[in-house]
């Protein structure tokens, strides 16, 4: 057992504080919301400085430009930029294409769209749900149909994060109808502004856009944008699921624990009945033990990460670790809320608001964050059924995912 | 024992839903949230019509001289409809303050404009600390110049009168000044649930004898108002509960994934089985605190408990609301989040749940 970072981790961790330190993160232009997930918000200029640095390829093959690092470099980071509130929100997306462009892209894909993700130019929306297919992806009914050379993609997906801003779709869709039901799907890369594709905004409970509902009226996507073996999507889409509650939840401890410090600030500066918060038992007891859910947070996407590292199996470990995150985080806003009280309700940018209204801000964000990638109630079966092999629920399917 | 409000208070159920059902809808709820004004001046008419804002002043002034518990009925309709503006403000706290504490001169300028809903009122109480806790700070000598903040003033923009709680000496003092007196300011704070809320500023406004509510009464008159106000608010949270609790069951017996209703999983059925638990508990402590109130007995421990429950509870099943709509209630489209930030904005204002168990702890003998 060896509980800590390498020496070499460490110095890279140093690294990127300094880096920090020379780039403060609030200086950055943003096009997108913080959703809130400890990512921050999108900013493209950000992710150009982080390319700047080499750290965008810094883990792919160095045939692709990369330099071969080990997987926990990505991870070292995330961790830094989060506790530093950066506005790195599409990376873990577009890290997560690059390694399905790199397994099982076409040479176009590679040619194309790999050197974009490494300056950091390209942002990726995730075009899965539809409005009759949310827990139940494989209902859904956007078509891919073969025409020569090309695919045309016909359908609605609907909640899609930062399509608007985005560069590319991955647009999830059925080739065949013959398949059996896992069968028979398709992922496409497809570009912001193809013709026949129209992209609507919707207002979150935030007041911000961040979702988005697309509209695909016959898009003519050439057959080398399909992202793997044609009808073998679903296959990749499951290892991307498994692989997506944990990079796009790896950063919420660290996030939190920001956040923490922040609500532990206010309880240190603020007076109450002729004493500051932080006296108050209650008040330490709550933040204390929400310190202890922050740091097993943190080993639990660790000894997933290790495992991920080593080739071992992942059943559940990525569904407890995303729903305990996520659970957390509510928590931790819940509590941001009650602390700040009359002060709570008021919006980022209000005269007087506390830490600058960031906790509203998260309490809102954080009711999706159990919603968002598969629900709380869907992943808890998943534990269940998957990692504990409990019997499933009958004619449940919605649990494959 | 009976639970069954009387036929009076039943009609005046009805009416509301009613009139309330017909005249806003929820679409309209969601608009005026938006709206800087967020004030509806044509339904607030038509409530008046209807002696809403004058259930609580005496027939001698105007009004029906209902009781509190008539209130938390009514406002449960308007917690339904997610009814926003002025009614907890000027026509519950305000007015029972000034019916119980104002000046036989006061009372005749105030209470029947007030009653007749032609003037609003709204208490600004809250300093720094944000805390119902009966701390004032502010000073004042009277006759003088009022120098300072309140803060979280709600409707302050629509409101013809301020009632200012102060220090005068060692003494609390209220004192009743229109809102446009020189020296005031009224400066908006930007809420998430578009409530309205104010930092009002007083700059040298000049203060008189007549300005002040009777001073042997005037603290108690203020708490009392703060606990009407506790109890409004926590009918507001139980009428919205309801409001999330039907659309919920509603949705779940709709929604299809993975080939039924998802009202069939477990998961879904155990989550609205808590909601329809909390909202019915916490309906019973509103209802117990509010009629103890009407009958006069002491009701400060059961208002403080319904609060302080229903703080909890109605949050709760908000937030279950969320999860089990999904993604399509993470939007401004949709009203549960109006409902939700509501509700949040009532599980602390006039105390939130800490304030309120305190109360609750006292009562239970602890030391
Ligand atoms: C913040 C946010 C960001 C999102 N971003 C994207 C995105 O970028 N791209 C994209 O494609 N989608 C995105 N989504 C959509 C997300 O993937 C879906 O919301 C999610 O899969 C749930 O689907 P649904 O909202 O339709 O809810 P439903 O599937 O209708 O579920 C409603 C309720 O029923 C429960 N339920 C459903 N099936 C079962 C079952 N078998 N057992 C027990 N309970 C069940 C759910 O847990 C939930 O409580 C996002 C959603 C949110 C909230």
């Amino acid at each position: 057992m060896e509980l800590a970072l390498t020496a070499e981790e460490r110095a890279f961790a140093e690294e990127v504080r300094r880096f920090l330190r020379a780039h403060p993160p609030e200086t950055f232009p943003v096009e997108g919301v913080d959703a809130g997930y400890g990512s921050g918000a999108h900013s493209r200029a950000f992710l150009q400085a982080l390319a700047a640095e080499g750290w965008l390829a810094m883990c792919w093959p160095k045939a692709y430009g990369g330099a071969e690092r080990p997987m926990f470099f990505k991870l070292v980071l995330f961790e830094e930029l989060a506790l530093a509130g950066a506005p790195f929100g599409p990376l873990a997306g577009s890290w997560q294409t690059a390694d399905a462009i790199i397994e099982y892209g076409s040479e176009r894909l590679r040619r194309e769209v790999l050197p974009a993700i490494a300056r950091g130019e390209a942002t990726f929306w995730q075009g899965y749900s539809e409005p009759g297919a949310g827990s139940d992806l494989l209902a859904l009914t956007t078509e891919a149909r073969r025409d020569g050379d090309d695919y045309v993609i016909r359908g609605h997906k609907i909640w899609s994060s930062h399509a608007g801003i985005a560069s590319y779709g991955l647009v999830f869709a059925r080739t065949s109808r013959e398949a059996r039901r896992s069968r028979g799907f398709s992922m496409f890369v497809v570009r912001n502004g193809t013709p026949g594709m129209d992209i609507r905004p919707i207002r979150s409970l935030t007041g911000d856009v961040y979702h988005h509902e697309v509209f695909l009226d016959d898009v003519r996507v050439p057959a080398d944008l399909r992202l793997g073996p044609e009808g073998e999507g679903f296959v990749a889409l499951l290892n991307g699921l498994d692989s997506d509650r944990f990079w796009g939840r790896f950063y919420k401890g660290p996030a939190l624990a920001r956040v923490l410090a922040q609500l532990v600030e206010h309880a240190n500066t603020t007076v109450a009945h002729g004493a500051p918060l932080a006296r108050d038992p209650v008040v330490r007891r709550r933040l204390a033990s929400l310190a202890a859910d922050i740091a097993a947070l943190r080993l639990l996407f660790w000894r997933a990460a290790c495992r991920m590292r080593d080739g071992a199996p992942i059943t559940y470990e990525t569904a407890m670790a995303k729903v305990l995150a996520d659970e957390t985080g509510q928590k931790l806003a819940r509590l941001g809320m009650e602390l700040l009280g009359m002060w709570g309700p008021l919006r980022r940018g209000s005269r007087g608001a506390k830490i600058g209204g960031e906790l509203s801000h998260a309490y809102l964000t954080s009711l999706g964050h159990t919603i968002a990638g598969g629900t709380a109630e869907v992943l808890r079966t998943t534990v269940a059924v998957r990692g504990l092999g409990l019997p499933a629920e009958p004619r449940a399917r919605a649990e494959a995912r | 024992m009976d639970f069954t409000p009387s036929p009076a208070q039943q009609l005046l159920v009805a009416t509301a839903r009613d009139v309330l059902r017909r005249h806003y809808p929820i679409e309209r709820a969601q608009a005026l949230a938006l709206d800087e004004r967020g004030f509806d001046d044509t339904l607030w008419d038509q409530m008046a019509e209807l002696g809403w804002p004058g259930l609580l002043v005496p027939p001698a002034f105007g009004g029906s001289g209902g009781s509190l518990l008539d209130v938390v009925l009514l406002v449960e309709e308007m917690g339904h409809a997610c009814l926003a503006g002025p009614f907890i403000t000027s026509a519950v706290v305000a007015t029972s303050l000034i019916a119980a504490a104002g000046t036989p001169a006061q009372q005749k300028r105030v209470l029947p404009a007030l009653a007749a809903g032609e003037r609003i009122a709204t208490l600004a109480c809250l300093e720094e600390s944000g805390a119902f806790d009966g701390d004032v700070a502010l000073a004042c000598d009277v006759p003088g110049r009022l120098h300072g903040r309140k803060l979280f003033v709600k409707d302050a923009h629509v409101a013809h009168d301020l009632l200012v709680a102060v220090r005068r000496g060692a003494d609390l003092a209220v004192l009743l000044v229109p809102a446009d007196r020189a020296g005031v300011t009224r400066l908006p704070l930007d809420t998430m649930s578009g409530e309205k809320l104010f930092e009002v500023a007083f700059d040298g406004v000049a203060v008189g004898s007549d300005d002040l509510l009777a001073p042997a009464d005037a603290a108690a008159a203020l708490a009392s108002a703060l606990e009407a106000g506790a109890l409004a608010r926590t009918a507001e949270m139980v009428g919205g509960a309801q409001r999330i609790l039907d659309t919920v069951v509603e949705y779940a017996k709709t929604r299809v994934q993975g080939g039924r209703p998802i009202g069939g999983y477990q998961a879904i059925q155990h989550a609205c089985a808590d909601c329809v638990r909390d909202v019915d508990a916490a309906r019973g402590l509103l209802h117990a605190a509010a009629w103890k109130a009407s009958e006069g007995l002491p009701a400060a421990p059961d208002v403080a408990l319904a609060k302080a429950y229903a703080g909890e509870a109605c949050l709760a099943v908000a937030r279950r609301g969320h999860q089990i709509l999904g993604a399509i209630g993470y939007c401004e489209e949709h009203p549960l989040q109006l409902f939700h930030k509501r509700i949040q904005a009532a599980s602390v204002d006039f105390g939130d749940a800490a304030l309120h168990l305190e109360t609750v702890a006292r009562s239970i003998g602890l030391v």
